[in-house]
């Protein structure tokens, strides 16, 4: 009996039954129709789900028979697995938007049976095996969406309605022309004869039919550029039912397309074509997009060409067994992503994105708002993360580059589009009123989000790659978030405690250079961190996610495989920019960071695609093993982490992000995530060993990293913001590591690692004291500075220690630094890059002198307070305490730094063995010091010389004197060729979206034409 | 510029078509699928108008949902034509035109026979040419004339909507009674068969008929009297 | 003997289609644009019969016309014909949509020109 009640069957009972007795209800009792609809869609989705689970647990198909005869007489249905994932799928998003929904629907009987029958139709829309039902159904959804589109009748919805119509119905009828010549030819309607008897399916007039039921599915699936219809009701229809459309409806119809796509095994090509431009142009053209509702609109749009594209390829190349993941993946991320902003656009109730500062107050709107971007951006742990990795790796071992190039480049687009959004909601403006955020309205876009962690989870499982340590981090920053109402100093206390613990946990069996890394990183992020002890405020979710990025720092470092170290490296860059754009004047610049972030994480993901292929393997380990030349791959990963690492031409998102994060932020940027894309470099560039070709890009990586080291110095050189300076110094000194990476030997890695421990302590201690100059004096301009000496005498001992052992002067560890790379780079032969990094060196020696001493001496010109406060300035002791054991106990470093470089390079020819103490034998000596101290004098003397003859025409005016004269001299240098580079292509994108959009001229005729024309476009590129 | 765009796309579509003409052969014999129907429809269903058997039958999954979307579409009108800022329009509706002689005076004699003829032709649809949807058609037709020719009727919308609605149940239980006490969801077999070829006959075809033919007339008459106002 | 019935049958119903696609294409009042959605539906309908027609074939309803044992050769394919009734009923009831929405915009906007129906775009 409980079986009877529970066939598939009954979801059509129900709804046809429920519809059909809604009207009688309300002549009964006012409140019965409610009741009905209630009963009607619960016990909708609760057939499905059991159903759904019954089949996860091995039971077989559901073949559902109508009139008590067999198919193809009668029409039959389907529930099997993938028709209880959509099925199920999107009767939780009905359930949810009817909550949503509910206000309006409550008063209308009819409203109601058109949404419960709408729901129904979706469903056999994706149960359905017959061609003409599937018309029928269609039909039903179409005419259940025309109804519950009057729900608002503003003359700007009315006429978006009736555009959605027009197009629609031309569509359906395309389809209902074709299934009857589909019989003509072929003598039946049901779906799986058609299928089996594919190949009879031939003529002009049958293939005509087949293109043109393909041609009714993509126009609804709405393909660029015939989709103005679309966008238009998702711009003018209420939240709630733009919600539907954009994932129920789309749902039904993409599954139609899913079920007849073995009879379009010719135009599999055409599909993914249109998916393509669909992902590609609409994302384009939503970046000039201001309106909430029509943005989500283009995105929803470009999510449904993805899903196209994806189906399409994975078809094509025969790839089914990653469909559940890739498609099912990214559906259910497109669903409750899509409607969950949709439905928090309701709630907010603002429909320009301008309007969207109501909610900076709001933390949990935030919060959510935050998780449905991230989703919708595909990045983790949500699940269009893992579809889409799966989906790169699919495409590149098919050696689709081109396809592999649209998902990552559209996806850029969408993501610059959404955090634009995003952007606007962290902007408080003062005088405006906060959003009222009432619970009923915000609980389906929250139960989105937990639905989507949830399907993260799940995909993460069906990628193999759930862990406990993976999802560590996050788990770890949710409980911390839980407890985000405790005060500040507490928060802070506890997550220092926390990341200790589970990074303990998560390094504990790490071995060899990811040890290094991991212990240098944790525990230099752990004093680093400390520093936000001295500030007492609340800081909503920082600490969480700081604990987040710490530990996804050491899961890095304990990654396998590339898709964990990807999952890790994802995690820090969206955790350090939610950091980020918490500071104060942060807003313009978190944007750029995460663009150029997400751009390196893309050229990541292709360069793992592209060396996955190469290797034969995605364990990290394969990257130290010969392989197959893998140039490309090299490249792009090397671009990828460059760009991290701030490296010329790429850096400009780099001063900004550092300078206008929170004070403390920024130390532990500077010092303990930029070397993140240090240690991506490590891992993979032993790539480039594998060829000559390679070699030789290792060579450009080095000038590379020199150009860098000169042009960050040369722009410190010219700041008179401290941060600014700082952090540009950070991007130059990251230029040595560079190359001393690239120099592939032994003695190069070597450096790098000792540099990067260096400069993990040197730029901690500086942003650091900075923070306490900033904190006592409430300024970062050096030209309001100075005499602090007196004032901040620790701050001062600190900071010159720091500048010593930064500016590679002996004895401390910038030297034997220095020293080290010198020697290596001569054992190389690149006399060119030595130049360069003496002049660099050089240019370094300057503003650091001047930073020291426009901060420390001359007139107070800002009086502050006194000394920095103790909590900023026991990690820079620590710090300090740290450069001294460098500097005069080298070895406890070299030591295990070389045992654990050695494995490396043991193999190969690249570094002709020489020991440990050798290298030790070159650094001791009193005359390299002393020759050292010669040249930077001689140089320094000439400059002076120079200043003299050229501007000095009055006597010494003192140090500033002397820098003007430089920084004048300078300017030539130092045009932002690289932001306006970059600026210039921002713009020439948004100029190209702003053109493209035109095509969208609103009239509802042009939008017929263009929909005929893609039919005809259709016909003609398939024949 | 639009004109010549139009004409294009028009000619393109005229050039697809005439592909489909052209290679046309008219055919000799129906489908296997056809075949079986009209062997099945008349022996198995006892019904004598083969596509009615189709219909009810056999794709009566197809025909529950067109029931479906007339029904949305009563409900739809009602949602766009009712309340709101419409009613504007009442200056006319005080004074309206009296229809012609001829139309008030034909109507009385034709109405009665309008009336029977949906009648018959909802009844008969197992047995000749017609059935529910066309029968329920020429009954709203009539009402259509009726509102014509007296403008001051009122249609009683509770009573058809409760007709309507108790139709499309009804029709669902039919079907349901088919899974219980037949071969499956819609089967026609739940009454007996009777004599081919007289009107109770063809199982529960008629019954199922019947009940279109109501819904149909009660939801086009709604849709009907919705645009009126 | 002339062209046969369902080559007449399917030209003129293609006719239709296209008259049907240049009144949605070029004629500016909403009327007269579901008019055109009017004939392209009813264009597709008589493809659709006509499809179903077979030299000489006739209705398929048993009668004294056409004994039960004729019914597989003599009758024409009753399944286009089935399909056609469907076809009607939603036609029908996209048109009666369509008109409503007419109404309201005539109402909202005064006039039934498409051309004004550009609020939202790009």
């Amino acid at each position: 009996m409980v079986e009877a009640l529970l066939q598939p069957l009954n979801i059509f009972l129900l709804g046809l039954g429920g519809g059909f007795l809604i009207p009688l209800l309300y002549r009964i009792g006012k409140p019965l129709p409610a009741i009905a609809f209630v009963v009607a869609l619960g016990g909708m989705a609760v057939i499905a789900a059991v159903n759904f689970s019954n089949l996860l647990n091995g039971q077989p198909t559901i073949e559902v028979l109508t009139a008590g005869v067999t198919p193809p007489l009668s029409i039959n249905l389907r529930f099997g697995l993938w028709e209880g994932f959509f099925v199920v799928s999107v009767s939780i998003a009905a359930i949810l938007g009817a909550w949503q929904l509910w206000p309006r629907l409550r008063d209308s009987y009819g409203a109601l049976l058109l949404y419960l029958i709408l729901i129904m139709g979706i469903n056999g829309m994706v149960m359905t095996r017959d061609l003409f039902n599937l018309f029928v159904f269609l039909e039903i959804v179409s005419i259940a969406t025309y109804g519950l589109l009057s729900l608002d009748r503003t003359p700007a919805a009315l006429a978006a309605s009736f555009k959605y119509i027009m197009a629609t119905v031309l569509a359906s009828s395309f389809f209902l022309l074709g299934s009857a010549l589909l019989y003509h030819a072929t003598g039946t309607l049901n779906i799986d004869q058609l299928i089996a008897q594919r190949d009879a399916i031939s003529g002009p007039i049958a293939t005509t039919a087949l293109l043109l039921v393909l041609a009714c599915l993509i126009i609804e699936l709405k393909p660029f550029p015939a989709n103005g219809w679309g966008l238009d009701v998702y711009e003018t229809a209420p939240c709630g039912i733009a919600a539907l459309v954009s994932v129920a409806v789309s749902a039904g119809v993409f599954f139609a397309l899913f079920k007849l796509l073995p009879l379009f095994e010719n135009q599999l090509w055409l599909i993914a074509i249109s998916g393509g431009a669909t992902f590609l142009f609409s994302n384009l053209v939503g970046l000039k997009q201001t309106n909430a509702q029509r943005m989500l609109g283009y995105s929803s749009i470009a999510q449904m060409g993805l899903l196209t594209l994806a189906l399409a390829l994975l078809s094509k190349q025969g790839a089914t067994a990653s469909l559940p993941l890739v498609v099912g993946g990214l559906f259910v991320n497109h669903l409750f992503a899509k409607a969950g902003l949709f439905w928090l656009a309701g709630a907010v109730g603002q429909r320009d994105i301008d309007g969207w500062s109501a909610i900076s107050g709001r933390p949990t709107g935030l919060l959510v708002f935050a998780m449905l971007l991230v989703a919708i951006a595909g990045l983790p742990p949500f699940p269009g993360f893992w579809a889409k990795w799966e989906l790169v790796m699919q495409l590149s071992g098919a050696e689709l580059y081109i396809w592999i190039s649209v998902v990552l480049v559209g996806s850029l687009f969408e993501a610059a589009y959404m955090f634009g959004w995003f952007k606007q909601a962290t902007r408080a403006l003062p005088g405006q009123a906060a959003a009222v955020l009432g619970f009923s309205q915000m609980l389906p876009p929250i139960a989105c989000a937990v639905l989507l962690c949830i399907a993260g989870v799940i995909a993460a499982r069906l990628s193999e790659a759930a862990a406990l340590w993976l999802f560590a981090p996050l788990l770890t920053g949710g409980v911390l978030y839980a407890l985000d109402w405790l005060p500040g100093r507490v928060k802070c206390l506890l997550m220092m405690l926390s990341v200790l613990g589970v990074g303990a946990w998560l390094i504990g069996e790490v071995q060899g250079i990811n040890r290094l890394f991991a212990l240098l990183l944790l525990s230099g992020g752990l004093v680093v961190a400390s520093a936000a002890l001295y500030r007492t405020d609340a800081r909503p979710g920082y600490f969480p996610l700081m604990a987040v990025m710490l530990l996804s720092i050491a899961a890095l470092t304990r990654s396998s495989t590339n898709l964990q170290f990807f999952f890790c490296w994802e995690l820090i860059t969206l955790s350090s920019y939610f950091m980020i754009a918490q500071g104060q004047n942060a807003r313009p610049h978190a944007l750029p960071f995460l663009l150029f972030s997400l751009v390196s994480a893309f050229c990541l993901l292709a360069g793992f695609a592209l060396a996955d292929a190469a290797n034969g393997t995605p364990l990290l380990q394969a990257f130290r093993t010969g392989g197959a030349d893998a140039s490309a791959a090299f490249v792009l990963l090397a671009i990828g982490f460059l760009i991290k690492a701030g490296a010329i031409g790429f850096h400009v998102w780099l001063p900004g992000a550092y300078a206008e994060a929170d004070d403390d932020l920024s130390a532990m940027l500077s010092s303990v995530v930029s070397k993140v894309a240090i240690f991506g470099l490590f891992v993979v560039t032993y790539l480039a060993i594998r060829s000559e070709a390679g070699l030789e890009l290792a060579h450009l990586m080095a000038w590379t990293g020199m150009l860098t080291t000169v042009a960050g110095a040369a722009m410190a050189f010219r700041q008179d913001d401290v941060k600014r300076l700082l952090a540009y110094s950070s991007m130059s000194q990251l230029g040595y590591i560079i190359t001393a990476i690239a120099l592939m030997s032994h003695l190069g890695w070597v450096t790098a690692l000792y540099l990067v421990a260096n400069h993990l302590m040197v730029k901690g201690i500086l942003f650091l004291a900075v923070a306490g100059i900033i904190w006592r004096c409430g300024t970062r301009r050096l030209d309001e500075l100075g005499g602090l000496g007196r004032l901040m005498p620790v701050t001062f001992v600190t900071v010159a220690i720091a500048l010593v052992s930064m500016s590679g002067l002996p004895p401390l560890a910038g030297f034997g630094g220095k020293w080290l790379l010198l020697s290596a780079m001569a054992d190389k032969g690149w006399y060119g890059l030595i130049a360069m990094g003496v002049l660099a060196t050089f240019i370094g020696l300057l503003y650091m002198f001047r930073l020291g001493h426009t901060l420390f001496f001359g007139a107070a010109r800002k009086a502050a307070i006194g000394e920095a406060p103790a909590q900023l300035l026991l990690p820079q002791l620590v710090l300090v305490a740290a450069i001294f054991v460098l500097s005069f106990f080298p070895k406890l470093l070299m030591d295990p730094v070389s045992a654990a470089i050695d494995p490396y390079f043991a193999s190969t020819l690249v570094w002709e063995g020489m020991s440990l103490e050798t290298i030790y034998g070159y650094w001791n000596p009193v005359p390299v010091m002393t020759a050292t101290a010669i040249a930077a004098g001689a140089l320094f003397l000439v400059s002076w010389t120079v200043y003299r003859i050229g501007g000095g025409r009055a006597a010494v005016h003192g140090i500033a004197q002397f820098y003007a004269y430089y920084t004048a001299r300078t300017r030539p240098l130092a045009i932002p060729v690289a932001t306006k580079f970059w600026d210039g292509v921002a713009a020439a994108v948004v100029a190209s979206g702003a053109a493209v959009r035109r095509v969208y001229t609103g009239n509802g005729q042009s939008y017929a034409m263009y929909i005929l024309y893609y039919v005809v476009a259709l016909y003609l590129a398939a024949a | 510029m639009r004109t010549v765009f139009s004409i294009l796309a028009v000619a393109m579509f005229a050039v697809i078509f005439a592909g489909i003409v052209g290679d046309y052969g008219e055919r000799e014999s129906v489908s296997e699928l056809a075949r079986q129907y009209l062997t099945l429809v008349p022996g198995d269903l006892g019904a004598a108008n083969v596509v009615t058997g189709i219909l009810i039958t056999y794709r009566g999954f197809d025909t529950l949902g067109e029931v479906a979307v007339l029904f949305m579409v009563a409900a739809s009108v009602g949602l766009l034509l009712s309340g709101g800022e419409g009613e504007t329009h009442t200056a006319d509706a005080d004074k309206p035109r009296r229809p012609s002689e001829l139309v008030e005076n034909g109507t009385v004699v034709i109405l009665p026979l309008i009336f029977l003829f949906g009648g018959y032709v909802i009844m008969n649809g197992h047995l000749s040419a017609g059935g529910g949807f066309q029968g329920g058609a020429v009954v709203a037709s009539g009402t259509m004339l009726l509102m014509l020719a007296l403008p001051a009727t009122r249609l009683n919308h509770g009573f058809l909507s409760v007709t309507e609605s108790l139709a499309g149940v009804v029709y669902v239980s039919i079907g349901i009674l088919g899974l219980v006490f037949a071969a499956g969801f819609l089967d026609s077999h739940i009454l007996p068969l009777g004599d081919f070829g007289t009107l109770i006959s063809a199982g529960a075809i008629p019954v199922i008929s019947a009940l279109l033919g109501i819904k149909v007339g009660a939801e086009l008459s709604v849709i009907i009297d919705r645009f009126r106002s | 003997m002339g062209l046969p019935i369902s080559t007449i049958l399917l030209t003129t119903g293609f006719l239709l289609m296209l008259i049907g696609i240049w009144g949605i294409l070029r004629h500016r009042n909403l009327l007269r644009i579901i008019i055109g959605f009017g004939l392209l539906d009813t264009g597709i309908h008589i493809v659709m019969v006509a499809t179903g027609y077979i030299a000489g074939g006739t209705a398929p309803i048993i009668d004294k016309a056409l004994g039960i044992d004729e019914a597989t050769t003599r009758a024409v394919d009753p399944i286009p014909s089935a399909l056609v009734v469907t076809a009607i009923v939603i036609g029908f009831s996209v048109t009666a949509v369509m008109l409503a929405y007419a109404i309201r915009i005539h109402d909202a906007h005064k006039t039934l020109s498409i051309d004004v129906l550009t609020e939202s775009k790009w």
